[in-house]
């Protein structure tokens, strides 16, 4: 247990607390709000789904979340929660799920007391998990209408072999279809990944840390220890380019995407951290590139660089919307100019300066409501189960020299490591 | 009361109230002002009294793109390049939006950095370039936006704005805000020129100030505003809806494999009296936007399993796929009542859309139960303080507030009537302004023509499920697949996607 004390970066005091049980809670008092964001972090997301034919499950498993235990039946949770007039929702990524409720402070203690319990004792029967299956499908549907989802899935497909970073948090349609059948597969996902060891609260906002900490033991402190950590495959080093070409059922300017190898998260690792503000420098808003493709040539609508952090190493994602089929060749042999001044120039120190207090401003700024700070927080929880992580992260942003940045790129931007999907939509 | 409405908001407006039928004082204050001590950041929301109801006939869309352009392009003194380099440190932007009746300049920065972003503000607002490159770069991007990424990309969007045409046709409220395919071609950069020095005057703007500023600022903001030329455009006729019969029936047909369906009418009531917000406690028991409270989603999602989700409004509710909460400054003099049904497998569409119409007539000849009444009364009283938790969002109400000239704020009396309310003033609201009748019905989707048949056939339509269900949903189904439709076949159009915002 650390009482950390307000550092020069995050602004606000927090506590970490951890249970025998191996379950973590990090506690992050907000006087004033009189609510309560309630964050409850299962690191197990997309990634971990190891077997074949169930890419989406750790998403379906949400939804059966909400299906009640013996106590507390789901059509009583959901009138708890009504009452409580709670903001509650949940959401899978490829390395988490998280189930979040923010609440009046008041509804604290009875907000554990639901959460600690469908926690541990889920009970749902196979007619309404077959139901539910088909909410899924439906969810599967309204957003396959849209271009970057057919991109995002074979950009996937076509990058890894191995890992199960090759399929989409929503997973194949073909599996999707299958969920219905996969009821007892259902119960021991449950088993295994829905342990207090593999689980993080954050909780945010109007609380007397003390007070939240007793109400932990209380609620959590029976929950039994179990997690298995699933065997998930490794990615072999990718020895060629490869490029794609995928076609949308609709209309839309062609998209391009540009995708390279990276590394996975660690706050510690420099080339993590140069990364991640390399994708802003050579890509972003205020970059060479974006400046005369968008906006003096404009030759596309956007262009954006994605270099997020992942649990495992994933992708550097550059996207592009071209206006025109016939520029694809010309955009793509700027995305190669960029990555090639990248790799042999340094950056100019003021540029990296202002990218940095870029970074800083805008982290600091989205941290206004209990609810906000969870949110931007969930991700390095999820990755780290280490609020710290944050800390060290930015600390080794503010000291990235212009030659670490060339020196990521010179990393990072390897043509053989390299996936290029491009979407063209009907004519 | 809860401390998140403790914050002091006090009103320097005395003039120029937005409602309808009210008039500016001219020259007088024109603020919305909400200083909050602890808050970090400022917020602004500067608020002109122009949205897409005063667009010119053929010129649909002008009202958009000159908001667009002036937040997204040079001003006199740096090209939009500059500007964007001068914002990025900051971590800031100068955003925009644009209803039927306001558009609305907006930004938030870090106090350490608010001299240097104001200034960028007031250039933006008061020194627009009109760069003909940047003209023809935001004009682009609405184009694609309505060609394509409307067309193809957002069924469910689609749907409710194909909706707001239909039941608006023939008002100023009828276009999309960002115009069709021909009208956006046709804008020029004279347009845009003339639209600005129209409508951006000092007479026809709110300045909205909220967060952690200097007590002087904002007398600093008024002067600067003033210096604004003079201008009070002509106001806008009511985007009065031609009244109908019966339910009609608007098929964009397209290559879907599901159906978005959206339905509704217009109902003649705003928010502020009493009646309003018995209405929205009614409408929150039937349709709570995406939220599991909904009776509607527990109809069709949870117990049938048909699709994500199922909800009811009555006020706009733009991009409600990507929000939980309400948006701010999209008020209007005319709202409408709304279903919004997500995605369903295209052959369950019309016993989904049989499903919501049956529920809405069993509202309105039955009304709430106590309980429903009770549960839905303490869901919203605590619900309603998730509306508006920064200080963005409480300018925007308070902006909002004017508009529809609510004297106090919109969420507290909303949360006090949760307190007053009685069941039977609840179901006295439902019955006059519920009902299931006179419906404008709007579906996405492929083979437009079978849909045409079975509807003015009134066709059974039973459903298979791919997984088993409980006998008594089975045996609901029945009624819900023989609901009784009556459409005339000439209430039923057929558009093709590619004619829909054409022109």
């Amino acid at each position: 247990m650390a009482d950390r004390p307000s550092s020069s970066f995050f602004p606000y005091k927090y506590e970490t607390y951890d249970l025998p049980n191996g379950l973590r809670a990090i506690l992050i008092p907000m006087e004033g709000s009189g609510l309560v964001a309630y964050y409850t972090i299962v690191r197990t997301g997309s990634r971990d789904e190891v077997e074949p034919g169930r890419s989406g499950f750790a998403h379906f498993f949400e939804h059966m979340m909400f299906r009640g235990t013996k106590r507390y039946p789901a059509d009583v949770y959901d009138r708890m929660v009504t009452e409580m007039g709670a903001d509650a929702n949940a959401y899978t990524t490829d390395d988490y799920t998280c189930y979040y409720l923010v609440v009046s402070r008041e509804n604290l203690e009875r907000v554990m007391d639901l959460e600690s319990d469908r926690f541990q004792n889920l009970s749902y029967d196979e007619i309404s998990f077959k139901t539910e299956a088909g909410a899924v499908y439906g969810e599967y549907r309204k957003s396959r209408v849209n271009p970057w989802a057919v991109l995002y899935e074979a950009m996937l497909n076509t990058a890894f072999d191995k890992h199960t970073y090759k399929h989409t948090t929503i997973g194949f349609e073909e599996d999707i279809k299958n969920m219905p059948t996969g009821y007892e597969y259902s119960l021991s996902f449950f088993k295994r990944f829905y342990r207090p060891d593999n689980v993080v609260l954050l909780i945010v906002g109007d609380l007397d840390v003390e007070a939240t900490k007793k109400l932990i033991d209380r609620y959590y402190g029976n929950w039994e220890k179990g997690y298995v950590p699933p065997r998930i495959p490794r990615e072999p080093k990718q020895r060629g380019e490869r490029v794609k070409e995928v076609s949308y059922r609709g209309k839309t300017l062609p998209i391009v995407a540009v995708a390279y190898k990276g590394d996975a998260f660690d706050p510690d690792n420099r080339m993590v951290a140069a990364a991640y503000i390399l994708g802003n420098l050579a890509f972003g808003q205020t970059s060479d590139i974006y400046k005369k493709l968008v906006i003096r040539e404009q030759k596309v609508q956007f262009i954006q660089g994605d270099f997020g952090f992942h649990r495992d190493p994933k992708l550097l994602t550059i996207f592009t919307m071209v206006k025109k089929d016939e520029d694809i060749p010309y955009v793509r042999q700027e995305i190669d100019r960029t990555i090639d001044r990248f790799k042999t120039e340094l950056v100019d120190v003021d540029r990296l300066e202002r990218e940095k207090k870029h970074t800083r401003y805008s982290f600091l700024m989205g941290l206004d409501t209990p609810d906000n700070v969870a949110s931007r927080l969930a991700r390095f929880v999820a990755l780290t189960a280490d609020l710290d992580a944050i800390e060290r992260l930015h600390e080794n942003i503010s000291r990235l020299t212009p030659e670490d940045i060339r020196a990521a790129a010179q990393r990072y931007f390897v043509k053989a490591h390299r996936t290029v999907i491009i979407l063209k939509g009907e004519k | 009361m809860s401390r998140i409405f403790q914050i002091f908001i006090f009103f320097a407006i005395v003039g120029l109230m937005l409602g309808a039928g009210c008039t500016s004082k001219k020259g007088s204050e024109n603020m919305v002002l909400l200083p909050v001590k602890d808050d970090p950041t400022i917020s602004f929301r500067i608020l002109f009294k122009v949205g897409s109801q005063n667009d010119p006939e053929g010129k649909e869309g002008l009202a958009a793109l000159t908001a667009a352009l002036i937040t997204n392009g040079a001003t006199q003194k740096h090209s939009y390049e500059e500007i964007l380099d001068l914002l990025y440190p900051m971590a800031a932007y100068i955003g925009y939006q644009v209803d039927k009746e306001m558009t609305v300049i907006y930004g938030r920065v870090h106090r350490d950095n608010l001299e240097d972003y104001y200034a960028l503000l007031k250039e933006v607002i008061f020194e627009p370039a009109f760069d003909e490159k940047d003209f023809e770069r935001v004009k682009s991007n609405l184009l694609n936006y309505v060609q394509r990424t409307l067309r193809y990309a957002d069924d469910e969007e689609l749907g409710k704005e194909v909706l707001y045409e239909y039941i608006f046709q023939g008002t100023p409220y009828e276009h999309l805000e960002e115009g069709h395919v021909k009208s956006l071609q046709s804008i020029t950069l004279a347009d845009v020129k003339q639209f600005y020095q129209t409508y951006y005057t000092r007479d026809n703007v709110l300045i909205g100030i909220g967060g952690g500023y200097e007590e002087a600022f904002p007398a600093r903001v008024k002067a600067d505003f003033d210096r604004l030329p003079a201008g009070k455009p002509a106001p806008v006729p009511p985007p009065d809806p031609p009244p109908f019969d019966g339910l009609h029936v608007r098929i964009v047909e397209k290559p879907a494999s599901a159906t978005a369906i959206s339905f509704g009418y217009p109902i003649s009531i705003t928010r502020g009296s009493r009646e309003f917000y018995a209405l929205a406690l009614a409408t929150s028991w039937l349709g709570e936007h995406r939220n599991s409270s909904s009776h509607l989603y527990q109809v069709i999602r949870e117990k049938r399993g048909l699709n994500y989700g199922d909800y009811a409004y009555i006020e706009h509710f733009p991009n409600g796929g990507r929000r939980q909460f309400p948006p701010t400054n999209v008020a209007r003099r005319q709202q409408i009542f709304q279903i919004w049904i997500r995605p369903v497998p295209n052959d369950a569409r019309l016993f989904a859309f049989r499903a919501a119409l049956r529920e809405l007539q069993k509202l309105v000849d039955n009304g709430l139960s106590e309980e429903e009444f009770q549960l839905t009364r303490k869901f919203l009283k605590n619900y309603i303080l998730h509306f508006a938790p920064t200080t963005m969002m409480k300018l925007g109400y308070a902006m909002d507030d004017v508009f529809y000239g609510i004297k106090g704020h919109h969420l507290e009396i909303f949360r006090k009537m949760m307190d007053e309310l009685t069941r039977d003033e609840v179901n006295a609201a439902i019955r006059k302004y519920f009902q299931y009748k006179n419906i404008k019905a709007v579906f996405v989707t492929n083979n437009a023509e079978a849909l045409k048949q079975a509807l003015v056939n009134n066709s059974p339509s039973p459903i298979q499920y791919p997984t088993p269900k409980p006998p008594e949903i089975l045996e609901e189904d029945k009624e819900i697949a023989t609901y009784p439709l009556s459409v005339r076949p000439e209430n039923v159009e057929i558009v093709p996607i590619d004619q829909v915002f054409e022109n």
